[in-house]
């Protein structure tokens, strides 16, 4: 009989929550035979080849140990400007050092701690929060982790040659472009636009994680709140990364080419990067906030032995933040001079984002009350974190008000302030964090004598460092003074703070002994130790490679607390996927409302090909740092090949057979295209963040237009482009067409129809991609002479560069089709294409209505 | 929806409050006419010395016909110039500032006299100094190796 898969027929049209475990275990040699199987498939590799492996669990570990190591970093340039600042007129650091230090304190701390921090947590305790067995696509995890890992190297190692950028971690310009001429900024801006790059594979990683790999049964409004704030996070990261990454190209091509986007001398304008700037680095503080809150929404209910309160408002809290957090963003810029009703409209805006951030911490205390609380080291830091939040959130509130920040800005009051605010509001839930999920690493806790210590030592330290600032800034300290002269009143209360530093190191020190210190004798945590109700804590003590033994179905918040036997049944491997039958990593992919399976995913395993992508592109922006130009080539052209070949032999594989029996009489497909398979979800979501950084740039091109005469020039020189533009849009649009009649051909199996027409559009495309290049050029546009002809080139480039990646696209999905490996009915690599195709024929129209079209109405 | 009675009290309260606050500030606003300084005036940074306004020997303090100040002032790595200012107290002041080169700030620890100085822009901001006394003109926006000594000093005197 010829049925759908799915589910069998008596089962079909279960609810929720109707899914029982199998009655019966299975006899206890078919489990170990089972369990045997599975670790087997799921096995880190040993010795030297440990380092291929792509498993969330290690992925993640590796990636928390890499940014925790990076915090320390940071802390350490704290320290060393502490020390500098103890004493008026002090010459233990000269000035140029001095400003190496604190631009690189702020971006390490921005950067490479607390933003991968949330990235790594993520991926390690996301699939076991969800029950899945790993995320979608662990090699892009991988590749992101050792992305990040080069990057940080290359960006913090420049200190140690002396040649660390200095423009400060919002690098304004005209300062960073033109008169900062060593390699310093560029290490910045490429570095970490590198890094950049990575925190959006995370969050496209994280997205279609949260989205499609839930156990079945764990409708979006059952799962764990950290999925639901990493979910927003993960949004927020889409749409605010790349206006940065649009800035800093704009910044890179200044300093390298001398297009002069912030010159004020040549048409350009200072102000275009601080808006670009803040617009990515507002939501960044609650790209912080927001995962280390959700940590606390983890440990909070576990301490009060009772369910969250307020489930859905901490949700709608959580939403709301992140709208609102891209509405703040002139309040960084409040004293540059801006229209009345701006100043008026965000100043509202940064009062009103005090309300959802309310909301949640009220939630949380009504939690406390509700439950009984046990007294634990977590939550001690909890409690510290956000008391000092609290006072940071309050300053923040005072800031807000347009007056009162015209006497605060750039003073050390705004230094207090933000790091109330992310101390309050990452660090110490983070340490709270490392000290509730520490047995999920290694199966022992750490230990609570030095919790205590580290804890007092901690927020005494704090406060004492930081406290006094909201003094000496509200005398008058501004920020950024390598030293200051004496009798201004900023004496004592520095040399307060830099005791203070002190006593936070040690803290820190305290901290770092008991996550290093050996543990061999000390026994094993017994499992779930804190109690705790949510799936991550299924977890054996040391844990398994495979995530969890068999995938549970889910009809609470609280699994471990509401569903009887819970434990018993994933052990006994009663629910689906206790077995890896074809030695394959596989796991479930439901709906992404409800949870429904669709799908059985196989997770590639691991390889070394990750590894070299990531070093052979880091390569490609470590050696144009240094104007190495053919080794960059070199390096990008290998970098390249290697991931053509990760995707050639790792990705939409045909399976053996069309589904398999995943357990409890359900029978899935192994292989899904189209808008049901995950690859789609990411390439949609990857080119939301395209289209975006592609928005960056048309804003900058209008933000000329409103502010500057000159922006067109007179005459416009855009009747001259017209032709040729449209001429480019035409051909391509036309590709464009051609590769979604090329998809239909492919599904309904026309090969001649298929070969010939995918050629054309390739053709076709190149010879728009020309034509549109050739529209400045014959114009005669200098992009060195004035922002009008840089910013011209630049839209044409950026769209020329899409085509070109659509060309790569359209070849491979020629050569698959002749290999054999992509069928009518497998069929996910045209697929992706075509949908790429969608928005590069967005790009191309945009573009151009821009370029040609738009100054004939202006 | 059933919502508790004193969960409602409190929420019509929070409410009630909200509105308060903003209309306390939109009647500030509107009938005081009180405003955070706001100025976007363009300018071109490279003839700077060159316009009427900002030729060096036009820098410093005049008097308007109505009897308020107009203070006006270039700012270039690392100085404001001109070096020392001096003005009357409780004499409406505009400062007008442009800078040479890269982005800086002007800020007078306590007054209210605080702006950014972006280069092509000329910041205007308007002030009244209450007290007499000797005050640090600090730039307090970062812009390079001797950000930490670049300031003047503001005098204000009383009017005889």
């Amino acid at each position: 009989m010829n049925t759908p898969p799915g589910r069998d027929p008596e089962r079909l049209g279960a609810a929720p929550g109707d899914v029982k475990p199998l009655r019966e275990a299975p006899p206890i040699g078919v489990q170990h035979a089972q369990a045997e199987r599975l670790l087997k498939a799921w096995k880190t590799p040993q010795g030297w080849r440990y380092w291929s492996a792509v498993n969330n669990s290690q992925v993640g570990l590796w990636y928390t140990a890499a940014a925790f190591a990076f915090f320390l970093f940071g802390g350490i340039l704290a320290l060393l400007m502490r020390t500098q600042l103890a004493v008026p007129g002090n010459d233990f650091l000269s000035a140029d050092f001095y400003n190496q230090i604190f631009t690189l304190h702020g971006s390490v701390m921005m950067f490479l701690f607390a933003v991968p921090l949330f990235e790594a947590f993520s991926i390690f305790l996301l699939p076991q929060m969800l029950g899945a067995r790993d995320l979608p696509f662990p090699r892009l995890s991988a590749f992101g982790f050792w992305s990040f890992l080069l990057g940080g190297t290359f960006v913090c190692g420049s200190l140690f040659f002396n040649a660390a950028p200095q423009g400060g971690w919002f690098m304004y310009p005209p300062l960073s472009s033109q008169y900062q001429p060593g390699i310093g900024n560029d290490i910045w801006l490429l570095g970490l636009s590198f890094i950049e790059l990575a925190a959006i594979a995370a969050a496209v990683e994280i997205i279609v994680g949260v989205l499609k790999t839930r156990s079945p049964g764990m409708r979006i409004n059952l799962m764990p709140l950290y999925a639901w704030y990493i979910l927003v996070v993960a949004g927020m990261i889409l749409f605010a990364f790349p206006p940065l990454i649009a800035g800093d190209i704009l910044l890179e091509l200044e300093r390298l080419l001398h297009w002069p986007f912030f010159d004020p001398d040549r048409g350009g304008d200072p102000l275009l990067w601080q808006h670009l700037f803040w617009i990515f680095g507002h939501p960044e503080v609650y790209i912080v906030f927001l995962p280390a809150i959700a940590l606390v929404a983890m440990m909070v209910p576990t301490f009060a032995r009772t369910p969250m309160v307020g489930y859905g408002w901490i949700v709608l809290a959580a939403v709301g933040t992140g709208f609102l957090s891209f509405g703040l963003w002139v309040h960084h810029m409040f004293t540059t001079g801006l229209p009345g009703i701006s100043l008026a409209l965000f100043s509202a805006a940064s009062e009103a984002v005090a309300i959802p951030t309310g909301v949640q911490l009220f939630c949380f205390i009504a939690t406390l009350l509700a439950g009984r609380v046990v007294r634990s080291v977590p939550l001690l830091f909890v409690f510290g974190g956000l008391a000092v939040f609290v006072l940071g959130g309050l300053t923040g509130v005072m800031v807000a008000l347009v007056p009162f920040d015209f006497q605060a800005h750039d003073t050390y009051f705004i230094v207090a302030h933000l790091h109330y605010v992310l101390v309050g509001g990452a660090v110490f839930p983070v340490i709270a964090g490392f000290y509730y999920f520490f047995p999920l690493v290694g199966g022992k806790k750490l230990s609570d004598r030095l919790g205590r210590i580290t804890f007092w030592l901690l927020f005494i330290g704090f406060n004492v460092t930081f406290l006094p600032m909201h003094l000496s800034g509200l005398l008058g300290m501004p920020r950024r003074v390598f030293t200051y002269a004496p009798n201004l009143g900023f004496d004592g209360l520095n040399l307060i703070s830099s005791i203070g530093a002190f006593i936070l190191a040690a803290g820190f020190a305290v901290f770092v002994w008991d996550v290093l210190r050996p543990k061999g004798k000390q026994p094993y945590a017994q499992r779930n130790p804190w109690g705790a109700g949510t799936l991550e804590w299924t977890a054996e003590m040391p844990d398994k490679p495979w995530g969890i033994r068999s995938i549970p179905e889910i009809d609470g918040r609280y699994p471990l607390w509401d569903q009887p036997n819970i434990l018993r049944d994933i052990d006994e491997g009663r629910f689906y996927l206790p077995d890896a039958e074809e030695g394959k990593r596989e796991t479930l992919i439901t709906t992404s409302v409800d949870a429904q399976p669709i799908q059985c995913l196989r997770v590639p395993g691991p390889t070394w090909l990750t590894l070299f992508a990531a070093l052979f592109t880091g390569g490609l922006f470590i050696f144009a740092t240094f104007h190495l130009w053919w080794v960059a080539v070199a390096s990008g052209v290998l970098a390249f090949a290697i991931i053509i070949a990760w995707l050639w032999t790792g990705t939409a594989l045909i399976p053996e057979k069309e589904e398999k029996n995943v357990g409890l009489g359900l029978r899935l497909p192994l292989y899904r295209s189209g808008p049901e398979s995950v690859g789609w979800w990411a390439m949609f979501i990857t080119m939301l963040a395209d289209m975006t950084a592609f928005a960056g740039l048309v804003f900058g091109y209008f933000f000329y237009w409103t502010i500057h005469d000159d922006f067109p020039p007179d005459p416009s020189p855009a009747p001259s482009l017209f032709g040729l533009m449209l001429l480019g849009a035409v051909l391509l649009l036309g590709s464009w067409g051609l590769t979604v009649l090329v998809r239909r051909w492919n599904q309904g199996d026309r090969r001649a129809a298929f070969y010939g027409g995918l050629p054309v559009a390739v053709a076709l495309a190149v010879a728009g991609g020309a034509t549109l290049l050739a529209g400045p050029w014959h114009a005669g546009l200098d992009p060195v002479s004035h922002v009008y002809p840089a910013m011209v080139w630049l839209l044409v480039l950026w769209t020329v560069l899409h085509v070109a990646v659509g060309v790569i696209m359209q070849g491979y999905c020629l050569a698959q089709r002749l290999a054999g490996r992509m069928t009518a009915r497998y069929d996910i690599e045209i697929r992706n294409v075509t949908l790429y195709w969608h928005f590069v024929a967005l790009t191309v129209a945009i573009t151009v209505a821009v370029i040609a079209g738009f100054p004939l109405v202006a | 929806m059933h919502i508790d009675p004193l969960e409602r009290r409190w929420i019509i309260l929070t409410l009630v409050l909200m509105l308060a606050i903003t209309g306390v500030l939109l009647g500030y606003a509107i009938a005081a006419n009180l405003h955070p300084p706001s100025n976007v005036e363009t300018i071109d940074s490279t003839r700077l010395h060159l316009t009427p306004e900002f030729a060096e020997d036009k820098l410093g303090v005049a008097k308007n016909p109505d009897g308020t100040l107009t203070v006006t002032m270039v700012a270039g790595r690392y100085g404001f110039y001109p070096q020392h200012v001096e003005v009357p107290v409780a004499t409406p002041v505009t400062f007008r500032i442009a800078s040479a080169d890269v982005l800086h700030g002007v800020h007078v620890p306590l007054t209210n006299l605080s702006t950014m100085i972006v280069p092509g822009y000329v910041s205007e901001v308007t002030t009244l100094f209450e007290k007499t006394g000797e005050y640090p003109l600090l730039c307090n926006e970062y812009c390079g190796l001797g950000h930490d000594h670049m300031w003047s000093r503001l005098t204000v005197i009383s009017p005889q």
